[in-house]
């Protein structure tokens, strides 16, 4: 009797009407239908249908899922292995196979194989090499050998075209497979060779060792344009000399892949994402309406390092603790580190509208450049704050606009921290403007350190003296 | 004596036979050869064995590449050749059980502090209180933090993150995950979505779910990191090849990127089909106030999963109907859905009750036109803004209304008027031949559109023409 993992009946081969219900859609002397059946034996000897999850590429076997009565899905053409790896870390109790031919898995899908070889994760994948592309029509395939005929190498395939991809090699020159083997169909001893690496690949998978290749040279008599017999010494005559059979990889490796169960806890979430149950203290008795009636725009400039962006998110965390609305957005330079560093903020009673700043209320700048590219944007009745330990001559500021030299970066260093520089900016913030108490301000600075928490003392202290640079207390 | 079990001699339905004589060369007694005459139902020339001969090695079996081939021959089996195929094999294609659903489940979560997050941190944020537990994605700015958040959090709710080799492999883990009834998702920006829509193409062809939050950059080609909107006609018009649709958000705060992720995972799954986010680069980078929702998803299984047990053996994804009635019948399914998808179109509209002047933007650049609305309307001018929330289907049946007192129609968006050419065809579709003239303001290349342009434009526009309302086809000429 045949494999109780075939289908009693091909259902999906043309409704399974007339003898499709029985037979497969390959030519005579295909080898794809040995293949299967060792496939077919291998799931049945180790008792997995169940669990099988069998992918089709696109190809002569693109319809395995007429035959095989497993779980199965059919991907597009090259990308079987990135689809098995979505089941197999879906399921990873799930025995994923990945069925591709030569011009899915060696031409248009190079990438996916390699990756996912490399990745390692239990996957068996078995790749059936005839030389040739069958579906679409006898094309040249990444495999064809030097001076085959195919219908798009029809003087032969030369040096122009390129030399055959031994694939088998080439996973097994890699870290992650644990086993790789090429095998063939031609003779008795072969096709045993090729029911025993293709058992062994499962097996593999079934015991959580890691990733499997099987290469399988197989009769395409259709576009070799031969007799099935011919094309079994062919494959033999011609390709073993090109594909060498045997053993590439065979790598002793322990059961490894565990994987945990997702867990979907609440308070396991909340933990993740910073959610907080415990409402914090506000201190504000209403909106800072002394700077703007709805809406305060800030701009916080100068080169990355400055710390503009940590400062401006404190402000935006600040403004959202009083029950504002406030939005912070950041722009780069090109250069990943060290270029220009600007932070737009707006913090606003209701709701903020547009959350760019091209005309802020309030502007800080950590550097010459910023204060003489914004200086003039800054709203009449506004204010600047700019470090006067790095800007010695600051350019002339708008009328009606109150500038303050503060040495941000000087208290920073003689505190011992040159980074807390834009914390001495947020106190003389504060000082300068009254945008919040200064309760406020600290309760968002120690939220933002609540994981560092020894940080907490050194930043408070440059917050108060950047208030003092402004305000110097008077008791 | 060790017992000797009788090995079965070969049996052949000639109709399953392909003539191919593998068994022919590899039989040592010789007794196997090609019959002398045509099989009528297949038109080949089978094999013939001499029982006789046989020693009943079983190579010949071996060699048979049909699973319905050469198979061993019971003993008791004395008129097979007459007996039906279906008997002999069965009449049912397979064992495996009926599939039901394994529901999700609604947790509730406690009352939170608002978070103070980016907008990309947002979606990533809403896709775990969604149950998404399986991230896939490849690196590509201005989306990367996304993905960065998804890096660090998955590993503490035991979920998966996945670096993929490229955008193709991304789409394609998803089409597994999915393929296995898992809520996955991904963050891209508009060249990696090109390189997605092949397989969102074949998602929507096999019917399977999942998120895409495409946070669009400038273009084409390489372009630049900097925001645009260039991808409304990719998501709306152009899913890869075939008759495909997907829902499309724009969101437009943080807020809505983390709610509109939620509600896209729960219509993925309610449809069985992708959804897509689009958001830009500004509000990406964007960070805000966002407040968490009441409660969290724990997905289930759908029945129609290939999740790799015995109760999901027998479903299959695939997106193949190669029977042309099959493949139209199939096409008809869809389009029932993308017609059952026009309910979920949605749309925000800010003082348009007497608005003469219409603004229509999504996304970041929806703010700026809201807070150029409020200027206008602190000016006297009657404007409203009309901000579609889902692009496809685009919110028409909340915008006709408006037509009743509307003198403009002001586009403002970072594109050269892809989301115009969706009110266009939305109007068109709707039968409205009538509407007002519609003006723009455009950007392109990562500037966004500014507030106070939009006020100019609008205050600049020739004010004997807001009286009369034109054909669409005048505006077009």
């Amino acid at each position: 009797m045949s494999s109780t993992v075939f289908y009693d009946r091909f259902e999906r081969h043309s409704h399974g009407e007339g003898l499709k219900g029985q037979s497969t859609h390959y030519c005579a002397g295909c080898g794809h239908g040995l293949a299967h059946k060792y496939l077919a034996e291998a799931i049945d000897a180790l008792g997995i249908q169940d669990q099988t999850v069998a992918v089709s590429p696109v190809g002569c076997s693109v319809f395995l899922y007429y035959y095989f009565d497993v779980g199965n899905t059919q991907a597009a053409h090259g990308r079987a292995p990135a689809v098995a790896i979505g089941h197999k870390v879906a399921n990873p109790e799930s025995i994923v196979v990945s069925y591709q031919g030569d011009g899915d898995l060696a031409s248009i899908g190079l990438a996916e194989i390699v990756a996912t070889a490399q990745l390692g994760l239990p996957i068996t994948v078995i790749f059936v090499n005839n030389a040739i592309y069958g579906m679409t029509g006898g094309q040249m395939a990444p495999t064809t050998l030097m001076q085959q005929k195919t219908s798009s190498s029809p003087y032969g395939r030369d040096m122009y075209m390129g030399q055959p991809m031994k694939m088998a090699e080439l996973i097994a020159g890699l870290d992650g497979p644990v086993y790789v083997e090429r095998v063939a169909l031609f003779d008795a001893k072969q096709r045993n060779r090729a029911r025993k690496a293709i058992k062994k690949g499962l097996q593999l998978q079934v015991e959580k060792r890691g990733f499997s290749f099987v290469e399988v040279l197989a009769e395409c008599p259709t576009h070799l344009k031969m007799t099935p017999e011919q094309a079994e010494s062919w494959v033999r005559e011609k390709m073993l000399p090109v594909f060498p059979l045997g053993v590439k990889k065979d790598e002793t490796r322990d059961a490894w892949y565990a994987p945990p169960t997702p867990n979907y806890e609440p308070q396991a979430l909340l933990g993740a994402i910073g959610g907080s149950t415990e409402a914090l203290p506000r201190y504000c008795s209403s909106y800072p309406a002394h700077i703007a009636a709805h809406d305060i725009s800030l701009k916080l400039a100068g080169s990355g390092g400055d710390g503009a962006q940590t400062a401006a998110m404190l402000l935006a965390r600040a403004g959202i603790n009083e029950g504002f609305d406030a939005t912070h957005i950041p722009s780069y330079g090109p250069e990943s580190r060290g270029g220009t560093s600007y932070a737009d903020i707006h913090i606003a009673a209701e709701e903020v509208l547009s959350p760019a700043s091209p005309h802020p209320h309030v502007l800080i700048a950590f550097n010459a450049p910023s204060l003489t590219k914004f200086a003039s944007t800054v709203r009449e009745g506004g204010t600047i704050l700019y470090d006067s330990s790095v800007i010695d001559a600051p350019p002339p500021m708008p009328d009606g606009v109150t500038a303050y030299g503060v040495p941000m970066t000087r208290i920073a260093a003689d505190l011992g921290k040159p980074l807390v520089k834009n914390i001495v900016a947020l106190g003389a913030l504060q000082a300068a403007t009254g945008l919040f108490p200064v309760d406020t301000f600290l309760t968002a600075i120690r939220q933002a350190l609540k994981d560092k928490c020894a940080m907490i003392p050194l930043n408070e202290e440059a917050f108060e003296w950047g208030r003092q640079s402004i305000a110097p207390r008077t008791n | 004596m060790p017992q000797v079990t009788e090995r079965p001699k070969p049996f052949l339905f000639p109709e399953f036979c392909k003539g191919c004589g593998r068994c022919i060369s590899v039989c040592q007694k010789h007794s196997i050869h090609f019959a002398d005459h045509i099989n009528a139902r297949t038109g080949v020339v089978p094999i013939e064995i001499d029982l006789d001969t046989c020693n009943a090695c079983g190579l010949c079996m071996d060699a048979c590449p049909e699973p319905y081939g050469l198979i061993g021959r019971p003993v008791d089996a004395t008129d097979w050749e007459l007996e039906d195929p279906s008997h002999l094999f069965g009449h049912r294609p397979t064992t495996a059980p009926v599939p039901v659903d394994i529901p999700d489940q609604r947790v509730a979560l406690p009352a939170c502090e608002p978070l103070v997050v980016k907008g990309n941190y947002a979606a990533a944020i809403g896709a775990l209180l969604a149950g998404c537990r399986h991230f896939f994605g490849y690196p590509i700015t201005p989306s990367t933090e996304g993905a960065e958040l998804m890096a660090s959090l998955m590993p503490k709710l035991q979920g998966v993150f996945l670096q993929a080799v490229s955008e193709v492999a991304t789409v394609n883990h998803m089409y597994g995950a999915a393929s296995a009834g898992q809520r996955s998702m991904t963050f891209t920006s508009s060249p990696g979505f090109s390189l997605m829509l092949e397989g969102i193409s074949y998602m929507i062809g096999a019917e399977l779910p999942g998120v895409f939050v495409n946070i669009m950059r400038g273009g084409p080609g390489l372009g630049n990191i900097a925001p645009e909107q260039t991808d409304i006609k990719l998501a709306c018009r152009g899913l890869g090849h075939g008759n495909t649709h997907a829902l499309v958000f724009a969101p437009s705060t943080p807020q809505e990127m983390l709610d509109m992720t939620m509600r896209a995972f729960d219509l993925s799954f309610r449809y069985r089909n992708p959804v897509v986010i689009l958001g830009d680069g500004y509000l990406g980078q964007m960070t805000g106030r966002v407040m968490l929702p009441r409660d969290m998803v724990k997905p289930g299984i759908p029945a129609w999963a290939v999740w790799g047990d015995a109760m999901h053996r027998r479903n299959l994804t695939s997106s193949i109907m190669l029977a042309e009635t099959d493949l139209e019948q199939h096409n008809e399914h869809l389009n029932r859905k993308y017609e059952a998808m026009k309910v979920e179109a949605m749309a925000d509209t800010f003082v348009c009750d007497d608005a003469e002047i219409i603004v229509v933007a999504c996304n970041t650049p929806a703010r700026m036109a809201k807070g150029a609305v409020q200027e206008l309307r602190h000016m006297g001018v009657k404007a409203g803004l009309f901000r579609p929330q889902t692009l496809w289907p685009f919110p028409v049946d909340a915008f006709l209304p408006l037509l009743a007192h509307a003198r403009r129609i002001v586009m403002v968006e970072a594109s050269p008027g892809q989301l115009e050419d969706e009110l266009r065809l939305a109007l068109s579709r709707a039968d409205v031949r009538t509407y007002p003239p519609i003006s723009s303001v455009q950007h392109f290349g990562g500037i966004l559109p500014q507030q106070h342009e939009i006020v100019t434009r609008i205050m600049d526009l020739p004010a004997g023409s807001h009286a009369q309302a034109v054909s669409g086809s005048e505006v077009l000429a």
